[in-house]
């Protein structure tokens, strides 16, 4: 006993997982008896044979190492130089103070059937909301990733049509997609559980960059009478998201240069992520990559 | 944090809007040498490891296009047992060595000589017209970097072009108006916000406020009614705002530049 909670009190702390939702029928073991808390072990990690799994993914000796600053980054520079200061300057206020964020609330105490009851939610929102603080120079927005996705709505009929959806998306953005699969049976929509129905992939860094660029200055401007991001989109926390029909899809270069290839193209969601607190922040951040917001209804929103 | 305390300004001291006209750089910035040789070292691993590139997508098969492109394709050296290979066996997928980057080579076609639609692309020269003939008046110098606007006071030397403000407007407004009071209507510009990014306080009790922004398009020239005040112009980097300020002045307005 003591020679085996000796040897496992020298495992580094990579071996060990805390989860215990998805290792909970794997071998674990106890650093301190008595025993209340297992710590599960990953074997693929004990095992002499792999020394290469026991790399994180960002570690040049792991196999799934991939580069990242492989060129110069024209977006990113044009951001550390001019916006983010611009980007301080406009998000200033005068005396800003923590704004707080919807909270659960306590019970009051009057029942003692409240004991260890989970507190109340918030009035006016199903979660509770983050606090918004006041933009100093650590937390100026900036572009985190940008995640595209296409649901192809004929795919229920011919789960072939997800392949050249997934091979559309990594023509414009050069990452590998994934396709995505329905979760539930819906009827009315003829749709089945487990069925291929689309594709999506997540770009950061380089790709991201080279995406927006090609977004803002050649596919954009091409679109006839485009009138901008609605000032609808939003998701409170900094995402702005926007849509592209298999039409416009077409004025992407990867595409328009290559137009035999493409019978049929697919529309597209683009979800761009900000680090931003509120929508208008991510608005002020979108805008000046030169993606226009169109403000025509903007007193109805 | 402590908060300032509150100040009063009496009426007769004199607020100035001054204004932080810039032109943001053209081009991206020189990489160093170190950013450059790190780059070059992962994007020749990003190559290494780079998906074969996927010829039957692009050419059809027995078309005329993929047989010119499979001519032009360098041939990786084939497996053999009796031979022996000192850098490893040869390890060929899809006609691409493994362990190499993969070349692609693009057939030329005939007509590119004489076509003007696909003549070679001419890069200028980051060096400009104005660079040579060290013109700090225009605007197409030092394309890298961001340039500021200065102007030479005949009374008080040079410094960032300042306005009085009167009472009725704000201090994003006099700047903007004084800008195009003495240099012209034929200017576009951006007030990045009615903010100030600084204020430095003088002996004397005045105040300056710095507004910011940035110059779109047109040209900054001085107009005749104004050449009794200013004599000169210059669109100057940060280094060149440094050796014409002064270090005094510029430790209280360094801080608002970038290079």
């Amino acid at each position: 006993m003591l020679s085996n909670v000796r040897s496992a009190r020298t495992l580094p702390s990579t071996l060990r997982s805390f989860s215990t939702s998805q290792h909970s029928y794997k071998a674990a073991c106890s650093i301190v008896p008595p025993v209340h808390h297992l710590v599960k072990i990953d074997k693929s990690k004990l095992t002499p044979r792999f020394p290469g799994l026991k790399y994180e993914k960002d570690d040049i000796r792991s196999p799934a190492y991939r580069p990242t600053d492989t060129r110069q980054d024209r977006l990113q520079e044009h951001y550390l130089n001019t916006l983010q200061s611009d980007l301080l300057l406009i998000n200033y206020r005068h005396k800003a103070e923590t704004k707080e964020g919807l909270k659960n609330r306590p019970w009051d105490g009057t029942s003692p059937y409240q004991l260890n009851r989970p507190m109340k939610k918030p009035r006016g929102s199903k979660s509770q909301l983050p606090d918004i603080r006041p933009t100093k120079w650590n937390n100026i927005p900036e572009l985190e990733s940008v995640t595209i996705n296409t649901y192809v709505r004929e795919a229920r009929e011919n789960e072939m049509l997800t392949i050249s959806a997934a091979l559309q998306l990594q023509q414009l953005t050069g990452c590998k997609p994934k396709v995505v699969y329905s979760k539930s049976d819906v009827p009315n929509w003829k749709i089945r559980k487990g069925h291929a129905m689309g594709a999506k992939v997540t770009i950061t860094g380089y790709e991201m960059s080279q995406f927006l660029n090609t977004l803002s200055e050649i596919v954009l401007p091409r679109i006839r009478e485009y009138k901008g991001i609605s000032m609808s989109s939003g998701d409170r926390f900094g995402g702005i998201s926007l849509g592209l029909t298999e039409e416009e899809v077409k004025f992407f270069p990867e595409i328009d240069l290559n137009q035999d290839l493409w019978p049929k193209t697919f529309g597209i969601h683009i979800n761009i992520n900000t680090t931003a607190q509120t929508t208008e922040q991510a608005r002020t951040l979108i805008s000046s990559l030169q993606i226009p917001f169109n403000t025509e209804n903007a007193q109805r929103m | 944090m402590s908060t300032p305390a509150k100040r009063v300004v009496s009426k007769g001291v004199p607020i100035r809007a001054n204004l932080i006209l810039s032109r943001i750089p053209i081009v991206v910035p020189e990489e160093t040498k170190i950013e450059k040789q790190y780059r070059q070292y992962q994007n020749a691993l990003e190559r290494r490891l780079m998906w074969t590139f996927p010829a039957y997508h692009y050419f059809k098969k027995g078309t005329l296009s993929e047989h010119k492109f499979l001519s032009v394709q360098k041939k990786p050296i084939t497996n053999n047992p009796n031979v022996w290979f000192p850098k490893g066996v040869p390890d060929i997928q899809h006609g691409r060595e493994r362990s190499k980057a993969q070349e692609v080579i693009l057939p030329k076609s005939e007509t590119s000589d004489d076509s003007n639609i696909t003549r070679p692309v001419e890069k200028n020269s980051i060096v400009t017209e104005a660079d040579k003939a060290g013109d700090k008046s225009s605007l197409e110098r030092q394309l890298r970097k961001t340039l500021y606007l200065l102007v030479n006071y005949k009374k008080g030397g040079w410094s960032f072009p300042k306005f009085d403000i009167d009472e009725s407007r704000s201090l994003d407004l006099t700047a903007e108006n004084g800008l195009r009071k003495i240099g012209g209507e034929n200017i576009n510009t951006w007030t990045v916000s009615k903010k100030p990014v600084g204020a430095i306080e003088s002996k004397d009790g005045s105040l300056d406020f710095f507004i910011k922004s940035h110059i779109l398009a047109g040209k900054f020239d001085i107009v005749k009614e104004s050449k009794g005040d200013i004599g000169e112009y210059a669109w100057l980097t940060k280094t060149e705002i440094q050796e014409k300020l002064g270090d005094d002045y510029f430790s209280q307005t360094g801080y608002m530049l970038t290079e």
